[in-house]
């Protein structure tokens, strides 16, 4: 039989237990968003401004930022989406991701939206989301790669900013005007990032070469000629040329970002961008940029243009929260915002000619020469693999030993082509 | 009852071996004590462990696994780009402990001898192994970055270069420089010990040599170093299972670059695991290493015992 005592306990459990549960139903559902940019100060303010008005629609949803330097963005990804803890909401290398299994198909929540939210996006730019003919991602922004000059510089040393160099003669000729005591015209990127490949495929398109074959089971980095032709006046640039700053196998994105900012190089190959992150370094620099198109050796060479898309993890528990967020974030409002502030590319094809895209003449120029890119990163789902560690080993190597570039490329196109027919 | 030898510290003696269920009824709260950290050690050492070579045995594509059994053992050992590291992995092994023993010992006497300032300059000195090696490793990315960096800018001032050293852009620099750092890092830890050693060595030793003529380097010699030499082959076999296994200071600042010039095994293991995403694999060289460090393992237990054993 109870004791008084014991039926005062079990009411006062039972009251406590109705009071908290309320407060345990109504706890907010928090998706964890993971983007090498989050870490980036030209793109703080928009990311903190697009979470505060997700939120405060969607009072059930909270967005946890996790933040992470871009170096090692995709290792705690892989490590995360291992343990199927990843983030819900990640943007990394789609078919790498997606051929790992570690994206979930979108395929029912895109078939499910409005005609006018599905058609904002190309076909082209939609095949570059997609693995295996499903969607595994939704553009959200991207980036051109072309030349970016320090108009003073370029002044200072007797060139004509409205006559840009056309071809890789007209580059060198230029380069070595802009070189001198303890500056350079460029910098060579061989540091250990992707973006060291981005660089060098610009240079070989824009030769007219080829770094792999079209279905991508074998890599000509050294069997076309034209690749190889390209790679070795590059790369001459850290050496024969020498109109390259030093140090080119440390020589990353931010480095080179730094010198351009600091005036220690006239120009660099980077996407928009680097125009935001460098008057970030240096106020100074703000009006002193243009941009042109990549010189190049043959008629309507392509450029490349790199394409982030959002995506939800395999893990996620609340995908549906998860694509509430995404379509929220790839809204025409937060793509002007990216633009304008942080100097995204849009990819949406509905803003080419909203005004405040086409208010700033550097944008312009980039969305013009971006109209004749390739999307980028390659479609192979070892390219996470390859693109940050084979390539630019070999870009390391060649810069080492430049003698050996030849053989070292060699040895590159077959280590690529076991790597992607064992896929 | 049987009899049965067993070595207890060194000392041999004979204890009878019990067989009786009251015998092991008076022992069981003996495992019982050590049950905890039994299990504990089961968990976070044998369980993993098992896992790992469990792992090595499939071909791992992210969440798609096959199995392979030894398949990627003989990918591994195959691999040019495995016996590169491994010596790699020798060299900056080598190098590291043979600086740590030598700057350590050196630093240890020398804090012997002082008189004055001894605390201040033992915490000065301890200053680098407090750090966090990630974090040491990143300052140290930024002091020797060429063109912004501040021993280039101090090495130009005093004109001993002309121009900007890129440091981490070459195979041979950057591994001079990873293993300085590890050094900087690593000789703090060997210096306590050796201070400690010195501590103990009978100041009556050195009076004796004294009066009996013996030069500063003769009493080092046929005094100090014979008195140190256990724990010289101690610390120096731990620092090297300690060493290879380093990760950190080379992951930060040059992720085994360039061209694979500071590719140290571990290094090898992350980036197979994580940049390649190929488990297995990674799991294999995990397996490799951990083989390596075991064999080391097994001189220092060897060591130890043939030092405490007491001579005939």
């Amino acid at each position: 039989m109870m004791t008084r005592s014991t039926i005062r306990a079990t009411l006062a459990v039972a009251f406590a237990s109705l009071a908290i549960a309320p407060s345990i139903a109504q706890q907010p559902i928090v998706l964890q968003w993971q983007t090498a940019n989050l870490t980036e100060s030209q793109y703080e303010p928009v990311w903190k401004k697009t979470i505060a008005e997700f939120e405060a629609a969607n009072p059930g949803i909270r967005i946890e930022p996790v933040l992470v330097a871009r170096k090692d963005h995709w290792t705690k990804f892989v490590a995360a989406a291992q343990a199927k803890k990843a983030p819900c909401i990640v943007s990394v290398d789609l078919t790498t991701a997606a051929y790992n299994g570690y994206l979930m198909p979108l395929d029912k929540y895109w078939n499910a939206e409005p005609a006018a939210f599905r058609n904002a996006y190309s076909p082209a730019m939609l095949s570059a989301a997609k693995w295996k003919g499903h969607l595994y991602g939704v553009p959200i922004w991207g980036g051109t790669y072309a030349d970016i000059y320090n108009r003073d510089l370029v002044v200072k040393a007797g060139l004509d900013p409205a006559k840009p160099p056309k071809t890789f003669a007209d580059y060198i000729a230029w380069g070595k005007r802009l070189t001198g005591n303890d500056h350079w015209a460029t910098a060579v990127l061989g540091g250990k990032t992707d973006t060291t490949t981005r660089v060098l495929l610009t240079w070989i398109w824009a030769n007219g070469g080829e770094a792999f074959n079209d279905d991508m089971t074998e890599a000509t980095f050294a069997k076309d000629p034209k690749s190889l032709a390209a790679i070795k006046t590059y790369l001459g640039f850290a050496g024969a040329t020498g109109i390259a700053a030093p140090a080119p196998t440390t020589t990353n994105y931010l480095e080179q970002t730094t010198l351009f900012a600091q005036g220690k190089i006239a120009t660099m190959r980077n996407a928009y961008w680097a125009v935001a992150k460098v008057e970030g370094d240096n106020r100074a620099m703000k009006g002193k940029m243009f941009v042109a198109p990549n010189p190049a050796n043959v008629p309507n060479a392509p450029t490349l243009a790199t394409m982030t898309a959002s995506s939800i993890s395999s893990s996620c528990p609340h995908p549906d929260e998860a694509w509430k967020f995404i379509k929220f974030d790839a809204g025409k409002k937060w793509s002007i915002e990216r633009a304008v502030v942080s100097n995204w590319m849009p990819l949406r094809n509905d803003l080419a000619n909203d005004p405040q895209i086409r208010a700033d003449p550097l944008l312009a120029e980039f969305v013009k020469i971006g109209e004749h890119a390739r999307s980028y990163p390659l479609p192979s789902p070892i390219w996470a693999d390859i693109a940050a560690n084979d390539i630019v080993d070999a870009v390391q190597r060649a810069l080492l030993a430049p003698d050996k570039t030849d053989e070292i490329f060699r040895d590159l196109d077959a280590r690529l082509t076991k790597k992607l027919r064992d896929i | 009852m049987d009899d049965a030898t067993v070595a207890v510290g060194g000392f041999r003696g004979k204890r009878r071996k019990p067989r009786s269920a009251a015998a092991f009824g008076r022992r069981w709260y003996g495992y019982a004590f050590v049950a905890p950290v039994a299990l504990f050690l089961c968990a976070v050492v044998v369980v993993p462990l098992a896992h790992a070579f469990w792992t090595s045995l499939y071909r791992v594509r992210g969440l798609n696994t096959t199995f392979v059994g030894l398949g990627n053992y003989v990918r591994v050992l195959s691999d040019d780009a495995f016996w590169h590291s491994l010596g790699v992995s020798l060299v900056f092994t080598g190098c590291s402990v043979a600086l740590h023993m030598l700057l350590g010992l050196a630093l240890a006497l020398l804090l012997h001898a002082l008189a004055f300032a001894r605390t201040p300059l033992r915490i000065l000195f301890l200053t680098p192994w407090m750090v966090a090696p990630a974090v040491g490793a990143t300052i140290w990315l930024w002091l020797l970055e060429p063109q912004f960096g501040v021993v280039n800018y101090l090495l130009r001032a005093a004109h001993v270069v002309s121009a900007p050293v890129a440091w981490l852009g070459e195979p041979g620099t950057a591994l001079a420089a990873v293993v300085a750092v590890d050094v900087w890092r690593g000789v703090p830890f060997v210096m306590l010990l050796m201070l400690a050693g010195l501590q103990t060595i009978p100041a009556e030793q050195y009076e004796a040599a004294a009066i009996d003529g013996a030069s500063a380097w003769q009493r080092f010699r046929y005094v100090t170093l014979p008195n140190l030499r256990y724990l010289i082959v101690v610390a120096s076999t731990l620092d090297i299972i300690n060493t290879i296994r380093h990760y950190d200071i080379i992951g930060v600042m040059t992720a085994g670059g360039p061209a694979g010039g500071t590719e140290v095994l571990p290094v090898l293991l992350y980036n197979t695991a994580f940049r390649a995403n190929h488990f297995g694999e990674a799991a294999a060289i995990g397996v490799a290493l951990l083989v390596l460090v075991l064999a080391f393992s097994v001189v220092y237990v060897k060591l130890t015992r043939l030092d405490r054993q007491p001579s005939a």
